[in-house]
């Protein structure tokens, strides 16, 4: 059986609707405000090693994260979700929910799916905080009727709170890491964990890890950052440590972009998203966000003390490969250290093809 | 045999298209001001100012159709732009980072502002941002959210405020007032053009048709300049619609024993215009319709032209937003698409999978598998890179198609 179901079960067990969520950055507060339980739909590479259903429908230039949520919703184990949330993050995503939803009809299945628009101008240009505001209610009235669940205004606040408690422990694991005293693959690992597991579990988690590590011998060895949509699989990971580097910081979007920043929990709700959205640390897939990305990155490099950079391209996420090649320019005129590596969905736990660059990389800034 | 008809319409266009790259560098050198466009961006509110409009998407189809399409592309991917991004992106990179070398227009003229929007694709805005960075000069983002069903209230109002934003942008940056009659009158006259075009567009429902969808390809590219809105385009449709219908009255078919009637879904392959329609052409075959040629100027699941009312011509510029193709989902195409079979007396449906256009192809496994079973039609998914001919086999391609035809005749 499908060690996801495992999973699964363990969250349904709190006898909340779970929510399966779209990347990238959906809005846990509100659906856990109205007693729902979301989980985050990254990282399931490892339980769909194989695309079979997925493959049915949609083309092999389709990133990975696409064809392995796809995989999931298609699959037996997404019966064990309530209903699927989605917004505008990308192209692809955008295009899924009929497909998927054509899939499940197929199969005699069928999942409610619920979106909202993410406004993506730029605000100094267009300020759409109303209508943001406007998409927030109209979701929270949604889901209101469908699980006749009611929208509680001090739920929103503590759990909030809870998801900055839950970002700063993230952000302090990151420093942790940065200072070597945390290996990245552990991060990793540990955040994917935590996109399957109820919050205050997560915080559990986070807080144990970071007991263990502050008494860590920490590791030395140049600092790089890690940029990216996802890690790569943990056995490059090991191989970038095994190098000899430090992963000083990262850029990636299922980790620091997505914790980075943190609203105030005591904003209503409408507010709260404005600020999230509109002062997320700066995404490729935030298209309002493109102007800030590059001095972002390099005002982590600096406070890291960051020598090199990895640029983690996940195939076909054109959003990231627009950007790379500016990026890189950027790094190189700043005198900082650049490699760029392909991960496709084919790409298992074999770190072979990537290790030579890696420690030739590696060997650039010792 | 493939006989080629509609001369006076193709030496129209390319006098037009040829007069249109040359002014704007001409109009540019003397110091006019310039916008460059995603080709959904509403040309029609541009014209309240006095401008040059360009679109990079535009000149990509027709380096590709003018067969440099790879080799531009190679000049972006020289310089680290990935080799699976859009061709049209590519070509166009490359073109700038090699100044213009290469390109049959010799490229565009420098921007002074870019304009894009993301309801065709998000991917126009970051190629935006690549000229936006190089240039330095500003972009402005329209935001257009995607429909599931038809466009919303809610959204209309979005888009309008965005427009006041363009308005106000542009005003500053060009010292000009906005024209609202301008619009207004640019906006009548596209409707006159689209009254044309639809016109020609029908006669497809002729047996053998008097049109190819390569007819329809190659003239929808004046439609995606600053031409739209324009008297210039209206004139062309005109002619175009007009030498059509005489051509069928006097029994001029471009595949006379026409005995496939084909349905073309995806972007055109502007690389293949000539060498495909005159292979299918050898095989008695017609792509007489195409999901692509027919985008313009309707919205959503209405195969009719959606018209103007006379009314407030901001609104009627906000609802067609939603227009074009990939800017709207599986259900409204699947109900369009079905309504093209019906008209058009589809016999099969090409179903053009492109690596370059993710929006476009992306649901095209589940819209094959919905038609093939509610139509009983013959269909096929062909590999066909819209602007690269790196990504195109003719043989593996034929092979199918011929597949394809056989079943037809078997099944007829």
């Amino acid at each position: 059986m499908n060690p996801l179901i495992d999973k699964l079960k363990a969250v349904k067990a709190s006898g909340k609707p779970v929510i399966g969520c779209f990347p990238l950055y959906p809005p846990l507060e509100l659906l856990q405000a109205l007693d729902l339980e979301p989980v985050v739909l990254w990282g399931l590479k490892p339980f769909y090693p194989r695309t079979p259903k997925s493959d049915q429908h949609l083309q092999n230039f389709v990133c990975s994260v696409g064809r392995h949520l796809a995989e999931f919703v298609l699959s037996e184990a997404s019966d064990l979700v309530d209903g699927l949330f989605m917004y505008n993050a990308c192209d692809t995503l955008r295009n899924l929910p009929e497909i998927l939803q054509s899939g499940l009809e197929d199969a005699g299945r069928a999942k409610p799916i619920f979106n909202i628009h993410v406004p993506q101008a730029p605000r100094r240009q267009t300020d759409a905080a109303g209508y943001l505001a406007d998409e927030i209610q109209n979701l929270i009235e949604t889901l209101g009727r469908h699980f006749g669940v009611e929208f509680s205004p001090s739920r929103f606040r503590a759990t909030a709170e809870q998801q900055n408690r839950a970002r700063t422990l993230a952000r302090e694991l990151d420093a942790e890491t940065a200072s070597g005293r945390m290996s990245f693959r552990r991060l990793a690992d540990l955040m994917y964990g935590n996109c399957f597991r109820p919050l205050d579990r997560q915080i559990q988690v986070m807080e144990a890890a970071l007991e263990t590590c502050r008494t860590a011998e920490p590791r030395t060895g140049p600092g790089v950052l890690l940029s990216g949509i996802m890690p790569p699989p943990s056995s490059v990971s090991s191989v970038i440590e095994e190098a000899g580097l430090r992963v000083a910081g990262n850029d990636i979007a299922s980790l620091a972009r997505s914790y980075a920043h943190s609203p105030d929990p005591a904003l209503p709700p409408a507010d709260y998203y404005v600020d999230l959205y509109y002062n997320h640390f700066p995404c490729s897939t935030l298209l309002g966000t493109a102007d800030e990305r590059p001095a972002a990155l390099e005002a982590l490099a600096e406070e890291r003390g960051a020598r090199g950079i990895i640029f983690l391209g996940e195939k076909f996420c054109e959003y990231e490969y627009f950007e790379f090649p500016h990026l890189e320019k950027r790094f190189k005129e700043r005198g900082l250290h650049t490699l760029n590596l392909e991960f496709a969905i084919d790409d298992d736990q074999n770190p072979g093809p990537v290790r030579t660059r890696i420690e030739a990389f590696a060997e650039l800034m010792s | 045999m493939l006989q080629p008809l509609k001369p006076k319409s193709r030496d129209s266009l390319g006098r037009i298209m040829t007069r249109y790259y040359e002014g704007n560098h001409l109009e540019a050198a003397k110091g006019k001001f310039v916008v460059w466009i995603a080709i959904i961006v509403p040309t029609e509110l541009l014209k309240g100012f006095d401008l040059i409009v360009c679109a990079p998407e535009s000149h990509s189809a027709m380096c590709a159709a003018r067969k440099v399409g790879a080799a531009q592309c190679e000049k972006a991917e020289s310089v680290g732009y990935s080799m699976d991004l859009c061709s049209y992106a590519r070509i166009d990179l490359g073109t700038f980072f090699d100044q213009g070398r290469g390109s049959p227009s010799m490229g565009l003229p420098r921007p002074d502002l870019l304009i894009s929007n993301n309801d065709n694709c998000s991917l126009l805005v970051k190629w935006f941002d690549v000229y936006h960075r190089e240039y330095g000069v500003p972009h402005f983002v329209m935001d257009v959210p995607f429909c599931y069903q038809s466009q919303q209230e809610k959204d209309r109002r979005y888009i309008l405020n965005q427009f006041q934003d363009l308005i106000r942008l542009l005003e500053e940056m060009t010292g000009q007032k906005f024209d609202y009659d301008k619009v207004r009158e640019a906006v009548r006259e596209t409707n006159e053009a689209m009254k044309h075009w639809t016109r020609f567009l029908k006669l497809a429902a002729h047996r053998p048709s008097v049109n190819t969808a390569f007819d329809s390809f190659a003239h929808m590219a004046p439609y995606f300049t600053w031409m739209r809105g324009d008297p210039a385009l209206t004139e062309h449709f005109k002619l175009l619609a007009d030498e059509a219908e005489a051509e069928l009255a006097a029994g001029r078919f471009p595949v006379p024993n026409e005995k496939y009637r084909l349905m073309w879904d995806n972007i055109a392959p502007w690389h293949q215009l000539r060498r495909m329609s005159t292979r299918l052409a050898e095989l008695d075959a017609n792509i007489v319709w195409s999901t692509y040629a027919t985008s313009i100027g309707r919205v959503e699941d209405r195969l009719d032209f959606f018209e103007w009312d006379g009314g407030d011509p901001l609104h009627y510029l906000a609802r067609l937003q939603n227009r074009g193709w990939c800017c709207y989902g599986m259900d409204l195409r699947y109900k369009a698409m079905a309504e093209m079979i019906e008209r058009y007396s589809i016999d099969g449906i090409v179903f053009g999978s492109n690596r370059s256009c993710k929006v476009y192809s992306v649901m095209q496994m589940d819209l094959q598998k919905r038609l093939a079973r509610d139509f009983g039609l013959p269909t096929v998914m062909i590999d066909v890179d819209h602007a690269d001919v790196r990504k195109y086999n003719e043989e593996n391609v034929f092979l199918k198609l011929e597949a394809m035809m056989e079943r037809i005749a078997a099944e007829n």
